[in-house]
Parts: structure tokens; C-alpha cells; sequence
């Protein structure tokens, strides 16, 4: 049991670091938002079978994250639209 | 106007809408999320258009920021149903969600992202970031709020707001510092009853809707705009009239409500807020003032052959509307007597 909150721990602050952190790429800030998603998946999937037992919550909160993975990648397509590319470094106009 | 007429931009107006309120009234956190959600969801359509550079890049930081947020928001939120079976007051899960809403929220700690995006925005779309999308996190707030830690934000943002404005000239950045601003005093207005924090909400959306309103209408972005037009004395008038309101010098509207947190908050002992806040106000004021002082006084240029482009001619509704601006404090006083 400590093991897995450990775990999930170790996941969710790894992928809130590879967040903030300067990378050249939108879609590694997209595939680590994702990977957030994941360890919040595990965490939430073991809070409802020990505790709850109202496993249907995995399933609107895996549409909902789904949906929001959807927006992000729209958004990134959006932006290759209009600036031809997804450096970071050219997101800088405003 | 920009939604009326899109039938897309409407549907998403109308679930933008109803979001905060499924987030608002829920009974449990999780549903608080999935509130937060679809309205993210909602927002990110209506402010991009694949056309613009400024506003793509607006909602991919708008995105980015706000599904950080949720996720955090939703991680302590589990962290504390796990740790703690039902929410007794924790130090440090309540910081975490606390600053997960504020970032939500645009509050200071986390408000880079609000300026810069506030500059890609049109102001139709600045007038919904800056009032209703405060909505849902602040009544999250209200169900989970630290005191200690939010009375030093509270602090905090009414010194950022004030001070960051100083060196701006785009007006789209300046209401966004004096909306971080107007943020300390909702949440000062938040931490002593709900209703107070409804009666700041309601009128300082009222005033920020005028200001924008007229801002569209005049097509105005940056402060060197203001003397360019040849604008008639009436609409100068009504836009100092306005600003003198939102700052909140005492015979217009916008000093009621800050009249009302003040008396609160010093009837609480909290002294060096108040002191904070009415100090912060003034600087504020000035650069309010700044904006329109001398396109209004002494420096003006009438240029015979510039056009001016007004959109739509609503100067009746604007005469109106900065008419309850000017005297609604003191026609209220008819009520009690």
C-alpha cells in the first residue's frame, strides 16, 4: 500500500518537474500533462476500491481527461498552423 | 457583437455558463472538478481563432496553465480523501488546493500567466476572464480557505496588482493588474461572509463591463489610442467617470463596495489589511488617472481628417449604464430613508 502511494508520488512529481521544466517541444509538455493524468488514474482507482467502491468515477474521469488531451492536441495543431512549428521558443508574441 | 450571430460560440457561451454552475452546486469535490473542467473545455473555443497569431497563443497558454491547475487541484483533492476519510482542516493539503485554485484564478503567486493573456485577448473575451471565470474558484475557495495563508495572499495582491500597472501602456494589461488587484478585496470580502463577496462581485463586474464595453466600441488597446481619436468631450467624460468609479473615489459607485469590506474589516481588528488596501487603492487611482488626465485636460489633438471608428452606436445604453455609475450611491441612500 505504501509502496504504490510512493510510486505514485515519485509519477506525479516527476511529471509536474518535466512540466515546468524548459523543453523545445509543446507535445513533451502534452505527453507529461498525460502522464500526470496516469498517476492520478492509479491513485484515484485505488482511493475508489479501498474506500468507495464507486469505480463508475474512473470512467467520467477518464472521459474528462480524455477530452482534455483531445483540447491539447487540437491546440497543438492550432499553433503548427499558425506558426509552422511548436518550439517553445517562437510562443513568445505576447 | 461576437457571440450573438455565431451559433458554435453561443453553445459554448451557454456551457461556459452552465459549468460554473454544475462546479458551484455540486456535492462533492470531484464534481467541483468536473466543473472546472467543462469550463476550460468551453473557454479554450471561444477565445481561439486559428486566423490570429495573438490568440492562439493565448488559449495554448491559457490551456496549459489552467489543466496544470485542475490536475493539481484533483491530486490533493484525492490526496485528501485518501489521507484524511473527510476534510478536517490540514495545513498543508489546504495550501496545496488553495494555491491550485488560485492559480485557477489568476491570483498573485501564479498570476504571470494573466497579463500575458489578457494581451491576446479581445475585450469581450477579457471581460468574461476577468469576472466570470472568478466565479467558480472563489466559491471553491470559500469551502476550503486558509487563513493565515490567504491573508498574506490577499496582501500580496493588492501590492502586485498596484505596483505591476505602473509601467504599463497596453489597457488590456492594465485592467488585468487591477483585476489582480480587485482580487485581494475579494478575497478579504470572501473571508468574512458570502454575501459581501456578492454584493464586490456583482458591482465590480458591473464597472469592468462598462469599461470594456466602451474599450470595444472605440476600438481602444493601448493608452496612446486616447489621443488619436478626435472623441467627443461626452465620451471622455464618461470614460473618467468610469475610471474614478472603478478606483473607487468616494461619491460614485464603485467606493460602496469597498466602503462596505473596509467597515467589515475593521470592525474584524484586521487593521494592517485595511491599511494595505486603502494605501494600495490610491496608487490605483493614479494610474487610472494617468489613462485619460491629460487627453481629458490639456494635451489633445484634433486632427481634421482622422475618422473615428465606432463599432456600433450603444452610447445611449453606455450613457445609462456610467449615469448609475456616477450617482448609484447616492440615489441608494433613497432607500433607507
Amino acid at each position: 500500500m505504501l509502496n504504490m502511494w510512493l510510486m505514485i508520488f515519485i509519477m506525479f512529481m516527476f511529471g509536474n518537474m518535466i512540466f515546468v521544466s524548459k523543453h523545445k517541444h509543446l507535445l513533451i509538455v502534452l505527453m507529461s500533462l498525460e502522464f500526470i493524468v496516469l498517476s492520478i488514474f492509479f491513485s484515484l482507482m485505488l482511493y475508489l476500491s479501498m474506500i468507495e467502491n464507486s469505480m463508475f468515477m474512473l470512467m467520467v474521469f477518464l472521459v474528462f481527461s480524455v477530452c482534455e488531451g483531445a483540447l491539447g492536441l487540437s491546440i497543438l495543431v492550432s499553433m503548427i498552423r499558425t506558426h509552422g512549428n511548436d518550439y517553445f521558443q517562437s510562443f513568445n508574441l505576447i | 457583437m461576437l457571440f450573438f450571430f455565431n451559433s458554435n460560440k453561443m453553445f459554448f457561451l451557454f456551457t461556459l455558463f452552465f459549468s460554473t454552475l454544475i462546479s458551484i452546486s455540486s456535492n462533492s469535490w470531484l464534481g467541483c472538478w468536473i466543473g472546472l473542467e467543462i469550463n476550460l473545455l468551453s473557454f479554450i473555443p471561444l477565445i481561439s481563432n486559428p486566423h490570429n497569431l495573438l490568440n492562439s497563443e493565448a488559449s495554448l497558454k491559457y490551456f496549459l496553465t489552467q489543466s496544470i491547475a485542475s490536475i493539481n487541484f484533483l491530486f490533493s483533492i484525492i490526496l485528501s480523501l485518501f489521507l484524511m476519510k473527510n476534510f478536517f482542516m490540514n495545513n498543508f493539503i489546504s495550501i496545496l488546493i488553495n494555491s491550485s485554485l488560485l492559480m485557477k484564478m489568476g491570483s498573485t503567486p501564479f498570476h504571470f500567466w494573466f497579463p500575458n493573456i489578457m494581451e491576446g485577448l479581445s475585450w469581450l473575451n477579457c471581460f468574461i476572464l476577468m469576472t466570470w471565470q472568478k466565479i467558480t474558484p472563489m466559491i471553491l475557495l470559500s469551502y476550503y480557505f486558509n487563513m493565515n495563508f490567504l491573508m498574506f495572499i490577499m496582501i500580496l495582491n493588492v501590492l502586485i496588482g498596484a505596483i505591476g500597472g505602473f509601467n504599463q501602456t497596453s489597457l488590456r494589461k492594465l485592467m488585468a493588474f487591477s483585476s489582480i488587484n480587485n482580487l485581494g478585496w475579494m478575497l478579504s470580502a470572501l473571508m468574512i461572509s458570502e454575501n459581501l463577496w456578492m454584493i464586490y462581485f456583482f458591482l465590480y463586474s458591473f464597472l469592468i463591463s462598462i469599461m470594456c464595453f466602451l474599450f470595444y466600441m472605440l476600438n481602444i488597446f493601448y493608452i496612446n489610442q486616447m489621443f488619436n481619436f478626435n472623441m467627443k468631450f461626452l465620451i471622455k467624460l464618461s470614460i473618467m467617470i468610469n475610471f474614478l468609479s472603478l478606483g473607487g473615489l468616494p461619491p460614485f459607485l464603485g467606493f460602496f463596495p469597498k466602503w462596505l469590506i473596509i467597515n467589515y474589516l475593521i470592525l474584524n481588528k484586521l487593521y494592517i489589511i485595511s491599511f494595505f488596501f486603502i494605501f494600495m487603492s490610491l496608487i490605483m487611482l493614479i494610474f487610472y488617472i494617468r489613462i485619460i488626465y491629460s487627453s481629458f485636460m490639456f494635451f489633445s489633438f484634433k486632427f481634421k481628417w482622422f475618422k473615428i471608428y465606432i463599432k456600433n452606436n450603444f452610447f445611449i445604453m453606455i450613457n445609462f449604464f456610467s449615469f448609475i455609475s456616477l450617482l448609484g450611491m447616492i440615489f441608494s441612500t433613497l432607500f433607507f430613508m
